[in-house]
């Protein structure tokens, strides 16, 4: 690796570690991309990437730790949880940013939330569940309880830690991807309420999951020194593929680019790392930042974002997608 | 005054002296009938016309020699007759025409008669009268074909007066008859206008005169500037009209090929001229050659009345006859566009309102010959603008280059015919780039240099053009301001109306190409986008698109890029031992090798040393490099408005930077782009501009910090920004000090000096912004004057007591008094005085810090702890430099800690042992700020550094001075240079002033006192004794009474009598005497004490 680069720039003023952040509105060009970000604080920042400011601030879980961001696809809603057990609905269209709706949580775990789109309106929301070791699938924006995960009694997974809801072209079927405690990640038919598949992957509590759909291949940080990499078969079986070995132990974030060509990941040795997401070969890593990174984050148009225990966010481009 | 209304009475009066005259023909009575008429009405005047004209013109052509002088008053009264009545027959008309003609008719020559001055003016206002009095439609028909020959003569007879007089009245007047008889007059007696036909047969008969016409009056024109201006402006009116009317396009247009038969004889058919096509175009080569040489003589006339009077020439023809006058159009229109940019006004507003009326009426881009003349016009002079740039003086230059920027002016966006082909561009930007190169061998640039860092509080001035006061550049090819004038519109024209994308890239090529070409092709970027966003440029075309913000915006994003990186923005600018000033002496070295080579320069006697040194030019050229490249920031401000705000995240770091630069130039021209910046974006002062993107900024310092070996000067930058903002930017500030210690950390033996200059402004920032609220420095100047009151009154109690008879019980009281305070002193010190010391800092500890839970410390004092952490590390470097900085900047992170005595008394404990190094081992200078730290440390942590101070530093500086006191007493003057003279001399100046601070004991006051008295022998150096005696003066703030009684230790003055005969004389151990070596510093103390 030759010289390590630089961040494209630096996006300062949160004034307390970044643990949540999350691309939008790309699409219209830089002018309207924004990156949200959420904070130990418990504000949400919305940065303008073309003034390099924050534009606004939502305030919104009571001082506590923002650990989720997500942006609905159909229209400028915002999806944020927060450690208050509240999973709040900004309305963020025109300029307006108030809270039109919330969920309550009853899980105060770290385990981030997930949703997956369900027609024009729809939309299912996976959440962490009372029980330490339950998911809860809610329908959206009804709030109507569909299903509650729950392990089988000999499993003992531990507490969920990452969900990544999902539905391939061939089956309608929801399927969610759960990274647990104890290391596993399974694989849950939704409708089913059944575990299709599970491996352990690691020793140590999955921090972070991502999966190329396409490839049918996902990736899973863990609290340990190593990367595991495993795959989906046709009969809904996952598989490790491999694992890769880090230098110091930590990932609390992984995330793979939108056109599958890199892997982010944000490790608690200070350093973003990036691998090329086919063959996983390191390509870089991003010695920014002064303390642990919590969360990185791709922009559609390849931008990535991570954020850190040191209050700072550093945006940087890297082999830009032709 | 008419007295004779009537024709009949007018008949009675004027029948005699008609009769007389014609009887005899005296001026006698020609005066007598000419007084006569003044008293005859004008109605009466024209009954009698007939009547009275007889005896006139019976005058006139009584055959045989005459007296000028009566002919002379003949003509004159006729003029007067005429000038009254209207002439009603056409014969009539054409006979006194004839008549008077023939007054100045020579036989013998082609030349008007050799007659007197006033005749040949007699006549031709008469001329002038009698076509004025024709009536009505008659004047048509005098201008029938039959005339031609007389018509002739008289045309060529006011052409030879006005050619070859003397008299300016006389060719004025001829000139103004000639008008007239061409039927070209500005007076409003002439009805109405002629309709087509009439026009038509009137061109044919003048199209016969037209060669003469023509040929004398540009014979006229182009004479002697000497001849006067309204001669001149005369005659180019006369031609202009009448070749206007003979080859009007519109009367060409309905001419027949076939010549109509006249219906008049031979003789004179013989001298009408058809005007067919042939015609026309002979015709029009001939004038073109007589327009050019009119051209070339009236367009730098001069009177300015004349080169106006040339663009209503170029106007009308234009106008009129753009097509018979093919030939002309490129001359002509050459003339506009010269003058456009004429030193008078007038003519230049002239000018533009004729371009613009052609503009707006399309005359020139509307018809494809002219835009096609010009077009060419413009490729010849592409083509040639190198050569004249090359050889014309600076007055030539300014003409060619003011034709050019009329070209461009009259092109408008059709420029770009030309600027598409890559043999034109070429040759212009060639020319562009060689007439702007800059004479770079001014050795002041280098020399100058920006010692004063406050320069940033100017605010922008509200001029509409901001960098009007850029500095002045010299040119190697031309001195003109104008010049430069001229080419900063010519680009900015071309920016406007050419192809942005297509200039600039060219330009940009050129930029890469060659340091030669680099300044140059700045300043034509610079000026291009300038005009590009079309502020300053007067639109003659006005459907012209100008570019779009967009594109500007793009365009100049890729330049701001260009401008700023690495290898266009970091060069030398001087040497660089200097810059990195990491030695003292380096840097005076570096100074001195510069100055050297400046005399070199300048001292052209040496031929060997005449040519500056290459690297000086060098540097120079860089300088102007940077400079322009500044320029050009703020003319992409200028150009994008507030659009330009986008661009500060990129552009405000690299201008910053160079604002602090230490050349003068640059830092000049940096702040002006700031300023116009500040303008562009609407911020109200430069702080205002920093303060407001400051995250910008820190995003910049912070990035460069991790390259710091490519971007050296990225401390200052920060520097800069923290003498610029306020508290709020506090957050930000104290992101970045983070990464300026880390990477402090790494490269401490490198770039100290740079570091600790940045953590000097920011503790001396964080000082201003958090002034303690029970300031230290407040603190200090109460407990000074309390101090001095306090003094003051013991004192004069203590003489008051003296003075007066003062009783038994006083003394007893006194003592007593003394007894107990001295036991107190004694015993109970320690608890009296934690006492007081503790009442005090726990209120200020409970002010900041609750009691249950230690709230986060402030960031400021987080700040101040890590700063002064890397201070304990630096303040044993070896660079003295470094050290004194480092004990300024722990002087100000004390002040900023004050208030938090958990945080500084366990880093001021690891400061100690590195600071009593500074104190008892260093460089003098060291000596003197360490105790100025001491000072103010003691106001916090008194109690502990009293104890440490008097165990650790005292002992050595009382034992040095002790012992170096014998080596400076014997010492010669050479010695005040020595470092130990320096060295007492520190101690000495610091001990004072901390003894008062620290509120030593009085065993420690003894040592110090011991330590200093011995300087006080007049033995002893000068400076020493003074530093001494000062030693002693706050020693008096402290104990006066034991002060006073060391002193007269040493040297007694007086007497001492008891206050009571009980007590026994005191005799002191000081003797008195002139001998005493201590008496003069002791008498003066002890004045002081009293």
């Amino acid at each position: 690796m030759a010289a390590p680069p630089d961040p494209q720039f630096v996006l300062r003023g949160t004034q307390s570690a970044v643990h949540a952040l999350h691309f939008c509105g790309g699409a219209q060009g830089r002018e309207h991309q924004r990156l949200l970000s959420g904070s130990l604080s418990g504000l949400v920042h919305i940065w303008s990437l073309q003034t390099r400011r924050a534009i606004a601030t939502l305030d919104g879980h009571g001082g506590q730790c923002v650990i989720w961001l997500q942006t609905l696809p159909q229209g400028p809603q915002l999806l944020s949880q927060g450690r208050d057990l509240k999973l709040c609905l900004w309305d963020l269209a025109e300029g307006r940013n108030a809270v039109v709706d919330s969920v309550d949580l009853e899980s105060v775990g770290f385990c981030r939330g997930s949703i997956l789109a369900r027609g024009q309106q729809r939309w299912m929301l996976a959440v962490p569940g009372r029980g330490s070791d339950e998911i809860q699938i809610l329908e959206m924006p009804s709030k109507t309880s569909v299903c509650t995960l729950k392990p089988e009694a000999d499993a003992k997974p531990g507490m969920p830690m990452c969900l990544e809801l999902r539905q391939t072209d061939s089956s309608p079927r929801p399927r969610l991807l759960a990274g647990y405690e104890d290391g596993s990640v399974a694989l849950w038919d939704v409708s089913e309420r059944k575990v299709c598949s599970r491996i352990a992957c690691h020793t140590e509590p999955v921090m972070g999951l991502d999966f190329d759909s396409q490839k049918a291949r996902g990736v899973s940080g863990s609290a340990e020194k190593a990367l595991a990499v495993w795959s989906l078969d046709e009969q809904q079986a996952l598989q490790v593929r491999g694992t890769h070995q880090l230098t110091n132990p930590g990932i609390s974030d992984v995330k793979i680019r939108p056109d599958r060509k890199l892997l982010a990941t944000a490790g608690w040795d200070h350093r973003v790392r990036v691998f090329h997401w086919r063959t996983m070969k390191p390509l870089a890593v991003l010695a920014f930042h002064s303390a642990a990174v919590h969360c990185v984050a791709f922009a559609a148009d390849g931008l990535l974002a991570a954020g850190s225990k040191d209050r700072r966010i550093s945006v940087w481009s890297l082999y830009p997608p032709s | 005054m008419a007295v004779f209304d009537t024709p009949e009475e007018a008949f009675g009066i004027l029948r005699p002296i008609c009769v007389q005259l014609t009887k005899a023909q005296t001026v006698e009575n020609v005066e007598q009938l000419q007084a006569q008429l003044r008293t005859v009405s004008d109605s009466a005047l024209q009954e009698l016309q007939q009547y009275i004209l007889f005896p006139l013109r019976f005058a006139l052509k009584t055959p045989g020699p005459k007296r000028e002088r009566l002919i002379q008053s003949v003509v004159e009264c006729l003029t007067f007759v005429l000038s009254s009545t209207c002439v009603k027959e056409q014969e009539l008309l054409q006979e006194l025409f004839s008549e008077l003609s023939t007054c100045l008719y020579s036989p013998s020559s082609q030349k008007p008669a050799a007659v007197s001055e006033e005749l040949k003016l007699a006549v031709i206002q008469g001329l002038s009268t009698l076509m004025h009095s024709a009536y009505g439609d008659i004047i048509l028909t005098f201008y029938e074909p039959s005339i031609l020959p007389r018509l002739g003569f008289a045309v060529s007879l006011l052409l030879g007066l006005a050619e070859q007089e003397k008299s300016k009245q006389i060719k004025v007047a001829a000139l103004k008859c000639l008008q007239v008889l061409l039927l070209q007059c500005d007076c409003d007696d002439h009805p109405r206008s002629l309709d087509e036909l009439e026009q038509k047969q009137l061109g044919d008969l003048f199209a016969s005169f037209l060669p003469g016409i023509s040929t004398a009056l540009t014979r006229v024109i182009t004479g002697d500037f000497k001849q006067g201006h309204s001669i001149v402006v005369s005659s180019l009116k006369i031609f202009y009209r009448t070749v206007g009317f003979i080859m009007a396009d519109e009367q060409l247009r309905s001419i027949s090929e076939v010549q109509a038969r006249p219906s008049v004889e031979d003789r004179v058919a013989k001298l009408m001229v058809h005007r067919e096509a042939d015609w026309v175009k002979n015709t029009g080569d001939k004038l073109a050659i007589l327009i050019k040489k009119i051209i070339e003589c009236a367009s730098v006339h001069p009177h300015w009345k004349v080169r106006l009077e040339l663009i209503e020439l170029v106007e009308a023809l234009l106008w009129k006859c753009s097509q018979s006058l093919v030939q002309s159009a490129g001359p002509l229109l050459m003339v506009l566009v010269g003058l456009l940019n004429d030193e008078s006004p007038e003519v230049q507003a002239q000018c533009n309102k004729v371009l613009r009326h052609f503009a707006d009426q399309k005359v020139v881009v509307g018809s494809r010959a002219f835009a096609d003349i010009l077009s060419e016009n413009l490729h010849s002079l592409a083509t040639s603008l190198p050569r004249l740039m090359n050889s014309q003086d600076d007055q030539g230059k300014f003409s060619t280059l003011s034709l050019l920027l009329g070209y461009l002016k009259l092109l408008g966006p059709k420029v770009n015919f030309v600027l598409n082909s890559v043999a034109h561009l070429q040759r212009l930007s060639k020319a562009l780039i060689q007439v702007l190169e800059l004479d770079v061998a001014d050795i002041k640039i280098v020399e100058e240099r920006r010692w004063n860092s406050n320069h940033l509080s100017a605010s922008p001035k509200t001029a509409t053009r901001p960098w009007s006061q850029i500095q002045r550049r010299y040119f190697r090819f031309f001195t003109d301001e104008r010049i430069f004038l001229l080419l900063q519109q010519v680009c900015q024209l071309l920016g406007f109306y050419g192809n942005l994308h297509l200039l600039v890239d060219h330009f940009m090529d050129l930029y890469h190409e060659s340091v030669v070409y680099r300044k140059q092709a700045a300043m034509i970027l610079n000026e291009l986008v300038a005009g590009a966003a079309g502020l300053e440029v007067e639109n003659l075309h006005e459907k012209h698109i100008k570019t779009s913000p967009e594109e500007l915006r793009e365009i100049v994003t890729s330049l701001l890029e260009e401008y700023t990186s690495q290898e266009n923005w970091y060069l030398a600018t001087c040497v660089e031992a200097e810059e990195m000033g990491e030695e003292l002496t380096m840097k005076q070295s570096g100074l001195q090798a510069i100055t050297s080579g400046a005399h070199t320069c300048q001292v052209a006697s040496f031929p060997a040393f005449s040519k500056p040194s290459p690297t000086i030019c060098s540097m120079n050229s860089n300088i102007w490099q940077i400079c322009i490249q500044l320029e050009g920031i703020g003319h992409f401000a200028y150009a994008l408005g507030t659009d330009f705000r986008l661009l500060l995240m990129s552009a405000l770091y690299p201008v910053l930077e160079k604002a602090g630069d230490q050349t003068l130039l640059i830092s000049q021209a940096a702040t002006s782009a700031m300023m116009d910046i500040c303008h562009a974006c609407g911020y109200d002062s430069l702080q205002q501009l920093i303060n407001q993107n400051s995250d910008y900024l820190v995003n910049g310092i912070s990035l460069n910090l991790r390259h710091l070996s490519l971007h050296p000067h990225t401390p200052k930058v920060l520097e800069v920004m923290l003498r610029n903002s306020d508290a709020s930017l506090l957050p930000l500030v104290a992101d970045v000090v983070q990464d300026v210690l880390a990477t402090l950390d790494q490269f401490y033996d490198k770039r100290a000096t740079s570091f600790v200059s940045v953590l000097h402004a920011l503790l001396a920032a964080l000082a201003q912004w958090f002034p303690d609220t029970s300031d230290l420095g407040q603190l200090q100047e109460q407990s000074t004057g309390e101090e001095g009151s306090h003094l003051s009154q013991r004192t004069t109690a203590l003489q008051d007591r003296l003075e007066n008879i003062t009783t038994a019980e006083d003394i007893e009281q006194f003592l007593l008094n003394y007894l107990k305070e001295k036991d107190v002193a004694d015993g109970n010190v320690s608890e009296f005085d934690e006492e007081e010391e503790q009442s005090d800092p726990p209120k200020v500890d409970e002010n900041d810090t609750g009691p249950h839970v230690e709230p986060p410390l402030p960031l400021q004092i987080q700040i101040a702890t890590d700063v002064m952490e890397r201070c304990i590390h630096l303040l044993s470097d070896k660079s003295l430099k470094i050290r004194l900085k480092v004990l300024d900047v722990l002087d100000l992170c004390v002040v900023v800690l004050q208030s938090h005595r958990n945080q500084l008394l366990p880093l001021a404990h690891r400061a100690w042992p590195p600071l009593v190094r500074r104190l008892t081992n260093d460089d003098p200078l060291a000596v003197l700020r360490a105790f100025k730290v001491l000072r103010t440390l003691g106001g916090k942590c008194g109690d502990f550094l009293r104890s440490r101070f008097c165990k650790d530093v005292l002992p050595k500086l009382a034992g040095s001075l002790v012992s170096q006191a014998p080596v400076s007493a014997r010492a010669g003057p050479v010695y005040s240079h020595t470092l130990a003279f320096k060295l007492q001399l520190a101690v000495l100046q610091g001990l004072g002033p901390l003894c008062e601070r620290l509120d030593l004991g009085e065993g420690d006051l003894n040592k110090v006192a011991d330590a200093c008295l011995i300087y006080l022998s007049a033995k002893q150096p000068v400076k020493l004794q003074e530093a001494a005696r000062r030693v002693f003066s706050h020693l008096m703030k402290v104990d006066p009474d034991c002060t006073w009684f060391l002193l007269n230790e040493l040297y007694c003055p007086e007497q001492l009598t008891p206050p009571h005969p009980a007590l026994h004389p005191v005799r002191l151990r000081g003797g008195p005497g002139p001998q005493n070596p201590y008496a003069a510093n002791v008498l003066l103390l002890l004045r002081e004490l009293r």
